[in-house]
């Protein structure tokens, strides 16, 4: 299984996509610590603490990652089928629901870690300098940031089960642009709900949609790939 | 001489159509297995079956007597393969998809892989990405990388698609080495009669799903019909004349036109007799049924059928 997911890795060049989750982490917090001192200049307070900051920038890490498995999920999965590569792959002497395991499994880590990165990379960026910006008027202490992190770790084990929902638009019409799309579509949609007025959601809310979700992604692999050892590749 | 690849009353039905039908086929163990047949004919089903990209609808596939399942995959192991037009990983180069190649074949060897390169004639291109290879290239780099691995069964479907004339020789002659000193066993597949007429041991003639005659070639060129083609102004007057001269050649008589199938028949001696009976030869000539019709004989002897 290991040996499969490097050999995934290179065939992909996955390496090359720490640097865009690098890119995008510094993009999220410059422009949401952009949005929040613009807001301030303009004389209003755009998020009034900690919390409310992070909230807004979990969203659109979420976002932004959800669609990145979109893209992974193209590249690794969608396009076999479409470039007839995996009649190639499935001629090999490898048991074949291992090595759909292995890419999904691939694209899941990648999310899962991609955003639990970005999340802590920002949350203490965002410790060291709004003394200093002061992005939100709160004195922050290194306990509030790590007492983040649980949600952050459930949340993000989450949204990377959901993250595979789009596989089942893409293997429809084995096309990486549906499946790109559907990607921003249930980014979106998943998030909207979610931060519907952070401050007032509780806990049950912010956890039993996504939960939901990322059960129903799992349930679509399962179902899309239950029968890969006797289907015809065609 | 052991069979390689054993192939029994298989079918293969897509939406309740029969593309396959109850084909029955033994490859030897060491022999090159040319198979023929015109396009849709079922040769590509029948050779993703043996790779288990396909499952049969009825049937069982042995290779080397081991009874191929559904879920079976340790057996491809010995099998390498072209099916349809090569693909490749289009963001590596020739050289990384033939490394990906071996790595899942759990043998990496980068001498081998430059000795297969250069035995395909393209050494100077391994670094170049796939994508910006032409047709012919990409079919040699589909046959370097179903070798790569040493396989002892070679499955080729129509690879000869694509590659220009010193190509098909080169081919043609590495298939032909291949047999000879690994002992592999090769399955290849044409529509095209004289691209394995010549290297084929065995030739399966398939149309429309149906295996319609398995046939040594060697059997067939023993066998080669030739025949004399006359005519003559007076054919049945030629006949008796012929008739007496040569005991009673087989002839057959059409308008004017006579067709001596005794292949002991000398043209000259035919000639001389026919001249001394004052006869009016309009035309003569021998003609030597080629495998081509032969084969296209027992196609469309199966399609009337």
């Amino acid at each position: 299984m290991m040996k499969l997911m490097k050999l995934e890795w290179k065939k992909n060049h996955l390496s090359k996509y720490f640097k865009t989750t690098l890119i995008a982490t510094v993009l999220i917090f410059l422009i949401t610590a952009f949005m929040a001192k613009m807001a301030q200049n303009q004389g209003e307070l755009m998020f009034t603490n900690f919390n409310s900051y992070m909230s807004f920038v979990n969203i659109i890490i979420r976002v932004v990652f959800v669609i990145f498995s979109a893209v992974l999920l193209s590249r690794l999965v969608i396009d076999e089928y479409k470039n007839k590569t995996l009649q190639v792959l499935f001629t090999y002497p490898v048991n074949r629901k291992k090595v759909i395991q292995s890419k999904l499994m691939l694209i899941m880590g990648f999310c899962f870690l991609s955003i639990l990165f970005s999340t802590i990379v920002i949350s203490l960026l965002t410790f060291m300098v709004n003394p200093k910006l002061e992005l939100f008027p709160q004195l922050l202490e290194l306990g509030d940031v790590i007492n983040t992190f649980p949600t952050i770790i459930t949340i993000s084990i989450m949204t990377a089960c959901l993250s595979l929902i789009p596989l089942y638009f893409g293997m429809k019409k084995k096309s990486s642009s549906t499946t790109i799309t559907w990607g921003v579509i249930i980014g979106l949609l998943v998030n909207a709900t979610v931060s519907d007025g952070a401050a007032t959601v509780n806990m049950v809310q912010l956890l039993v949609i996504p939960g939901i979700l990322a059960l129903v992604g799992l349930t679509i692999v399962y179902f899309t790939f239950r029968h890969i050892e006797s289907q015809d590749i065609l | 001489m052991t069979t390689m690849i054993e192939i029994s009353e298989v079918s293969k039905l897509y939406k309740n159509e029969e593309v396959v039908s109850k084909v029955n086929m033994d490859i030897k163990k060491g022999e090159i297995y040319g198979f023929l047949g015109p396009n849709g004919a079922g040769k590509t089903t029948i050779m993703k079956m043996i790779l288990n990209l396909v499952k049969p609808s009825a049937g069982e596939i042995r290779i080397n007597k081991e009874l191929i399942q559904k879920k079976s995959y340790k057996y491809l192991k010995k099998i390498g393969n072209i099916i349809e037009t090569p693909v490749f990983y289009n963001q590596l180069t020739a050289k990384e998809n033939l490394e990906l190649h071996s790595e899942y074949n759990d043998r990496l060897s980068n001498a081998r892989i430059e000795e297969v390169l250069e035995l395909v004639g393209l050494k100077s291109v391994g670094k170049k990405l796939v994508t910006e290879f032409s047709l012919g290239m990409r079919q040699r780099l589909g046959i370097a990388r179903a070798i790569l691995t040493d396989p002892e069964i070679l499955i080729l479907d129509e690879p000869i698609n694509g590659l220009d004339p010193i190509g098909i020789k080169e081919i043609r002659e590495l298939l032909l080495f291949l047999k000879n000193n690994h002992g592999m066993t090769i399955l290849i597949s044409s529509h095209i009669v004289s691209e394995i007429e010549c290297i084929a041991d065995t030739i399966g003639v398939i149309n429309q799903g149906k295996l319609l005659r398995e046939v040594q070639l060697s059997e067939i060129r023993a066998n080669g019909t030739s025949q004399l083609v006359l005519e003559i102004d007076n054919p049945e007057k030629a006949i008796a004349v012929l008739e007496e001269q040569f005991g009673n050649p087989e002839i057959k008589q059409v308008g004017k036109t006579l067709y001596l199938k005794n292949t002991e028949v000398d043209q000259s001696s035919v000639m001389q007799s026919l001249v001394r009976a004052n006869l009016k030869i309009l035309k003569i000539e021998q003609h030597q049924e080629t495998l081509e019709e032969y084969f296209l004989n027992i196609i469309k002897g199966g399609e009337s059928a």
